[in-house]
């Protein structure tokens, strides 16, 4: 602020100097006219208000400009910079590969990283821990957190920021090289070839600082030599990395070409390059250069042949090409001619145990598959002609083609079906080319040597047919097999619940015996004890009390009996009751039992 | 990030081309991003020495923070370069190491540490199969 002076001497008549004295520098909008009313406020309150109104005005400004230049120029990645030295490895982070910028020990295990690099790593920008960033060490895995900048060695600091670097717009031209913690003042104060605002007036375009001196840059021109249109100020650059007819310059043979040549040039056409013999396919292991393989083919006598070999090679390749289509074409007919044997005289063993499959499983298929037998045979043999059994492809693609009849699979399938518990595929859900061994795939009840057209078509089909016809008794039998489980598991039950109303019935027996016996012992002691009173006792009453006694013992002795006989019983009945059902009901019917068995006790 | 990404692959790249533990070799590297190395297994019996196999490396531009793609590449000829057997190298090429997907990564690996673990992996196999190819039949059939 160097108008803070000038601001500051006394009131309205040094107004419009001050006015005039910046618009030569930018247009500023004009205060706010004075208003005449000045009977209230003093002149000197007036004076201050305005005062406060510029300053307010020109420190905007003054931030604006300095956030513009800062857009210009934003902060410099310090992980990008090149180094001018080769630096200590031991100064290098793991992660970017640089010296540490803004290193950050772990505290837990002191393995040492950048800042940012350990930001990155750990995702802090998406994922929020309230107790502040953390996650495992890169390089050992250790749970650590994110220590405080004060927890770095100052030591380290100071050797990282003194490394000398190359200013970051050494690729524009560039030649100055800063200690590290000094390139970004470099970038925002000195360097010529970082941006600023255009002096121009009403300009606020960007333009190099050393060519902010010539004035506004910001006119159309057009390039001498590839004709663009550009802005005078992008003129330099253009010139130096991107116009397409610039002359540069070839490392290797050390001659100018052309910028647009010399993807080309550097590939092909440059002479320091080396290319190989022309013979090297056929064994000259010779490379020379552009310039002297000419004379270098001139006397070697693989690239002399060269042609000739290449010649015999194409005729080669030709001939191999027809050669497998010859064998190929072999093996159809071959296949062919196979299947038309089969079809003459048939294998016995083959046909006998389908036969007989075919009686006891599928009943109830005739007159729709020999319908399907009369449409399809018809184009057997064109489908035969170009099925190429040799092929494993077409052979995966005929195991698993859709209408394969795996249980699943099929059900799921043919849910559009009306009768979706007919077996095996129908002839109106396959696709046409497959329909061919929808009769094969259900050859139950034909016999293969038939008049129309025979339904076996090779080997192969029928073996799948055979897998059909097993498959499908499998699945018979299974259902067979759960239902006559179901059966027995209803009968075990009912069996069980008789014998536990038995059981029941022979608790509620024995309770009444208990209850007999019970009632025997008290009146038994009632009348001990009466005579007891009595002294004189005869001994043949007391015998008689024994012998009392001694029934109640019996009888005591037959209640425990039966009782024991009843939890046998009750044993038995668990038994019966895990064998039925396959174990799926045993273990609580068990406990239910038992658990009779001891409350009727 | 993808500043970053570069030059620490054009790090890399520089010190590769300088030297390299025995066995490995770079190929090329036409675009930084695209990298192809040659690897050849020196103790093992199932592996000779003469063969080499060749791994393709992709880096995205989250490199190191993500780790690069690795694939064994299949060469019909000149030079022929074939798919290791090893249980976990699929066919096509995928290798299943811990230290490729994403838990198992950590930034501080570089191409040459990948290469070495790599290298050790086929160093210490003692099967000349592969285990997830005939799983891999198994799910195509099944579908
Ligand atoms: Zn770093
Ligand atoms: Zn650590
Ligand atoms: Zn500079
Ligand atoms: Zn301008
Ligand atoms: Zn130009
Ligand atoms: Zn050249
Ligand atoms: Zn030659």
């Amino acid at each position: 602020m160097s108008r803070s002076p000038i601001s500051r001497s006394p009131r309205e008549s040094q107004e419009p100097t001050f006015t005039r004295s910046r618009s030569h520098r930018r247009p500023v909008p004009t205060p706010p006219p004075e208003t005449p009313r000045r009977s209230s406020l003093s002149a000197e309150m007036r004076g201050m208000r305005r005062l406060e109104q510029r300053r307010n005005m020109e420190e905007s400004h003054y931030l604006n400009c300095k956030a513009r230049a800062q857009n210009y120029n934003p902060p410099i990645d310090l992980r990008l910079v090149d180094y001018v030295s080769p630096y200590d490895s031991n100064l290098m982070c793991p992660i970017c590969r640089c010296p540490f910028v803004d290193p950050v020990v772990l505290t837990e295990c002191d393995h040492c990283f950048c800042r940012d690099c350990i930001r990155q790593c750990w995702n802090t920008n998406s994922t929020y821990n309230p107790l502040g960033p953390r996650g495992n060490c890169p390089t050992c895995r250790t749970p650590a957190k994110l220590g405080s900048r004060s927890a770095t060695s100052k030591i380290l600091l100071n050797i990282v920021d003194d490394l000398v670097v190359k200013c970051p717009k050494s690729d524009d031209g560039c030649k100055a090289e800063v200690r590290r913690c000094e390139v970004q003042d470099h970038v925002n104060i000195y360097c010529g070839y970082a941006l600023v605002e255009c002096l121009g007036e009403n300009c606020e375009l960007p333009v190099r600082r050393k060519d902010a001196a010539q004035g506004c840059l910001h006119y159309g021109v057009s390039c001498l030599l590839c004709r663009k249109e550009l802005q005078k100020w992008k003129l330099e650059i253009h010139w130096r990395s991107e116009c397409p007819d610039r002359r540069v310059h070839c490392e290797t043979c050390k001659s100018t070409v052309f910028a647009r040549d010399l993807d080309e040039h550097s590939k092909q056409t440059c002479p320091a390059i080396s290319i190989p013999c022309p013979g090297k396919a056929f064994g000259c292991t010779s490379r020379s250069r552009k310039g002297q393989a000419e004379i270098h083919a001139k006397s070697c006598t693989f690239a002399k042949l060269a042609p000739i070999f290449q010649k015999q090679q194409d005729r080669l390749d030709e001939q191999e090409v027809a050669q497998r289509e010859m064998s190929r074409k072999l093996q159809v007919l071959e296949s062919g001619f196979g299947a038309m044997r089969d079809i003459l005289n048939p294998p016995k063993e083959d046909t006998t145990p389908d036969r007989r499959s075919a009686g006891s499983t599928r009943p109830s298929l005739s007159p729709r598959d020999m319908q399907a037998n009369g449409t399809t045979s018809s184009f057997i043999p064109n489908a035969q002609s170009n099925f190429d059994f040799s092929d494993p492809t077409a052979y995966a693609d005929l195991m698993v083609s859709p209408h394969q009849p795996r249980p699943s699979a099929s059900t799921a399938s043919r849910q559009s079906d009306p009768t979706p518990d007919v077996p095996g595929p129908r002839l109106t859900d396959l696709p046409e080319p497959f329909s061919f061994d929808s009769d094969l795939a259900s050859p139950a009840g034909f016999p293969p040597p038939t008049t129309d057209g025979g339904p076996y078509a090779s080997p192969l089909h029928h073996l799948l047919s055979m897998h059909e016809s097993l498959r499908d008794e499998m699945s018979r039998i299974s259902t067979v097999l759960s239902e006559l489980d179901g059966r027995h598991s209803m009968q075990s039950l009912n069996e069980n619940l008789r014998t536990r109303e038995e059981i029941s019935y022979m608790g509620a027996q024995v309770a009444g015996l208990q209850r007999q016996v019970h009632w025997l012992t008290s009146a038994q002691l009632q009348r001990q004890q009466g005579r007891s009173g009595t002294p004189g006792a005869s001994s043949s009453s007391a015998m008689a009390d024994v012998g009392a006694g001694a029934g109640v013992e019996a009888a005591v002795s037959a209640v425990s009996t039966a009782a024991t006989a009843l939890t046998g019983a009750a044993r038995v009945a668990n038994v019966g009751a895990s064998g039925s059902g396959n174990g799926r009901d045993g273990a609580p019917m068990r406990r239910r039992a038992s658990e009779e068995g001891r409350t009727k006790l | 990030m993808a500043g970053m990404s570069s030059k620490r692959l054009q790090k890399e790249l520089t010190k590769i081309q300088g030297t390299l533990p025995p066995g490995i070799t770079l190929v090329s590297a036409p675009d930084l991003r695209e990298w192809q190395m040659d690897i050849a297994i020196l103790d093992n019996p199932i592996y000779p020495p003469s063969d080499h196999y060749r791994l393709r490396f992709q880096f995205s531009q989250s490199y190191p923070i993500e780790a690069p793609e690795v694939v064994f590449m299949a060469i019909p000829s000149n030079p022929e370069r074939k798919i290791p057997l090893h249980p976990h190298i699929y066919s096509n090429g995928i290798i299943c190491l811990d230290l490729l997907d994403s838990q198992g990564w950590s930034p501080v690996h570089n191409v040459e540490s990948i290469c070495i673990s790599i290298q050790s992996m086929l160093a210490g196999n003692t099967k000349a199969e592969r285990e997830f190819d005939t799983w891999l039949v198994w799910v195509v059939m099944a579908n």
